[in-house]
């Protein structure tokens, strides 16, 4: 019996890190093979040499990017987006969250309905774009960074933070003659560096993913650098298919996976910093959705 | 309750008045400081949802963003007789049936079974990495995947014909593997995001359970069937519920990102369609009609898997 147990958990245990270097792979491995393709030689990318380790390394595409001056003006448009919008929304997330979290306040169950319902029933895209373009910020950089001030599902984690700071703190700083707003900025805000570190990074990831209300509102050299990306994928697809030309869809080939590796890098190197907030901050959120 | 409340009533109303200016006083600055959101509220949230009234107006360039007189539910006759809306249709459909077959228990069999992991570190090293591809942008991941299947460089083609002789795929052009492709980077994209929330419902299982299992002779393939999954139970009810509201959420701009002329006949899903009549032809009232109509479907299947979940599991989203 023993010997049958421990003999089928060696089996089970094979399983297990067999599934779980199989995960690690798939999701390691196609990030590896664009980095490589972006530092191979075009002559091992025709001839399909390249796998996960750069044959010849060339550093080229990367040169011929940068070399882009819309490349420079779109990762710029990129880093403005994200640092504006992002504070923007921390700023008036925590804004809202505060009183909010305050179920003493009248009118406090009615704001909640209403944050709720909007998270379900919205404008859908033409009513709001139409709005955005009557508000007269099609073509303005503030297109990309107010209608996204306010996340619903970032508004509620922090609500439920900050329900759960205890109210003797605030009750002293009251009595010690600090108004509200002193004691959000004062003590509230610091006390909740972790949450509001969580949806500020969720936030920042959203800004720096967006692209399609680039591409609605936006003109050229306003785009956002996942916009840009967007273009040269299909415009050089288009470019390699009709040309025919094997040389120049390669080139294609390894300026796309540099676009690819430089606009993704920040967030890859950021990210393994903040996964310890951003984890707690799932957990605590997900139970209320 | 309700006595006590009658019997207060008459005091009540006498110092309301100066009970809410007293009110109002002290708490000022909070309601001040809902100033700005509230206005934010309205004008981006809720501004829009009036504009849906546009479904019913016939929108005219240049005369007024709401329409120029009702029409009542022309549109919305007009697209119940379109083909390429009931072609959307079921294409939206298809492709949320299929990512809920496959999406939904992938991330319960990986959360289990990285529990099951003894290695602490490698555990870390294993939930780091799989969260990963949730932060990468959906055009960086059309972008690669394009990359990795192409016919004429792509790892993914050279592997196949290398090893299996298989002559090389247009993957990203050919209609039959588009709902494939939606699905299984939604799988890449999201397992370990998703896995989580039910890593944390096992970490919240009481050890006892597991050590009276245990002696009991059950294996570990047995406290998984027997107690994991049964303890986890309500987590995934809840879960399933709101994937089942949200059905109709497709991945709106990967679908966008993926879409050529070649594979239109099955990429074509609500959300794209809505695009192309209205942002692409400027045709707004009936893209509005369109959207409003999946929206009310949306809020239907929401509210109604929010009731279900509330009646089975005591637990949903409001």
């Amino acid at each position: 019996m023993k010997m049958y147990r421990s003999k089928g958990n060696i089996i089970f245990d094979a399983i297990i890190y067999f599934v779980m270097i199989f995960v690690l792979l798939i999701c390691l491995v196609p990030f590896l093979y664009m980095l490589a393709v972006s530092l191979s030689d075009p002559k091992a990318i025709i001839n399909n040499e390249v796998s996960f380790i750069p044959i010849g390394v060339n550093v080229e595409a990367y040169k011929q990017i940068f070399a882009y001056p819309n490349f420079f003006r779109a990762y710029g448009n990129t880093i403005f987006y994200t640092l504006g919008g992002t504070s923007i929304s921390v700023m008036m997330t925590a804004l809202f969250a505060y009183p909010l979290s305050k179920t003493f306040l009248k009118g406090q169950k009615f704001a909640m309905k209403m944050v709720v319902f909007s998270m379900f029933f919205s404008g859908g895209l033409i009513p709001n774009y139409l709005l955005i373009s009557n508000l007269g910020l099609t073509g303005t950089r503030f297109a990309m960074l107010l209608p996204f001030a306010i996340n619903q599902f970032n508004l509620i984690i922090l609500i439920n933070f900050f329900k759960s700071i205890p109210n003797e703190i605030e009750e002293a700083a009251l009595i010690d003659g600090l108004g509200y707003f002193g004691i959000l900025v004062r003590i509230i805000v610091p006390l909740s560096k972790a949450a509001l570190a969580t949806i500020g990074l969720y936030t920042a990831v959203f800004f720096w993913n967006d692209w399609f209300n680039g591409l609605i509102y936006l003109n050229t050299d306003q785009f956002p650098v996942m916009l840009f990306l967007r273009n040269i994928v299909n415009g050089t697809s288009m470019l390699g298919d009709a040309a025919g030309s094997a040389d120049k869809a390669t080139i294609a080939i390894s300026i796309k996976s540099a676009v690819i590796i430089t606009s993704t890098l920040p967030i890859i190197i950021l990210y393994p910093f903040l996964q310890k907030y951003f984890v707690k901050g799932l957990t605590v959120g997900s139970v209320k959705g | 309750m309700a006595v006590l409340n009658k019997q207060h009533k008459n005091a009540i109303v006498h110092t309301q008045k100066s009970d809410f200016k007293r009110h109002f006083k002290r708490y000022w600055q909070l309601y001040a400081m809902m100033a700005l959101p509230i206005i934010y509220f309205i004008v981006f949230k809720y501004v829009p949802m009036f504009g849906n009234i546009l479904a019913f107006r016939r929108y005219r360039p240049g005369m007024g963003p709401y329409g120029t007189q009702w029409v009542g539910l022309k549109y919305f006759k007009t697209f119940m007789q379109d083909p390429a809306f009931w072609r959307a249709f079921r294409n939206t459909l298809t492709i949320s049936f299929g990512n809920l077959i496959i999406n939904f228990p992938i991330p319960i069999i990986f959360a289990i079974l990285l529990n099951e992991v003894r290695r602490v570190r490698f555990k870390k090293v294993v939930q780091t990495v799989s969260y990963m591809p949730r932060f990468i942008s959906t055009v960086v991941v059309i972008a690669i995947l394009g990359e990795m299947l192409s016919p004429s460089s792509g790892l993914f083609n050279h592997f196949l014909q290398s090893v299996f002789g298989i002559e090389p795929i247009y993957f990203m052009n050919e209609p039959k593997y588009f709902r494939w492709i939606y699905i299984l980077t939604d799988t890449w994209q999201f397992t370990g995001w998703t896995a989580i929330i039910y890593l944390a419902a096992i970490t919240g299982i009481n050890a006892d359970m597991f050590e009276a299992a245990q002696i009991d002779g059950a294996n570990r393939l047995q406290q998984i069937i027997h107690v994991t999954i049964p303890s986890i139970m309500p987590t995934i009810m809840v879960l399933l519920i709101l994937n089942v509201g949200r059905m109709l959420n497709l991945g709106f701009e990967k679908v966008l990102l993926m879409y050529t002329p070649t594979n239109s006949a099955v990429s074509d899903i609500i959300d794209t369609l809505v695009y192309r009549t209205g942002l692409a032809n400027q045709n707004y009232s009936y893209a509005t009609a369109i959207g409003l109509f999946s929206g009310i479907i949306g809020v239907i299947l929401v509210s109604s898997s929010n009731k279900v979940s509330k009646k089975f599991t005591g637990d949903g989203i409001y």
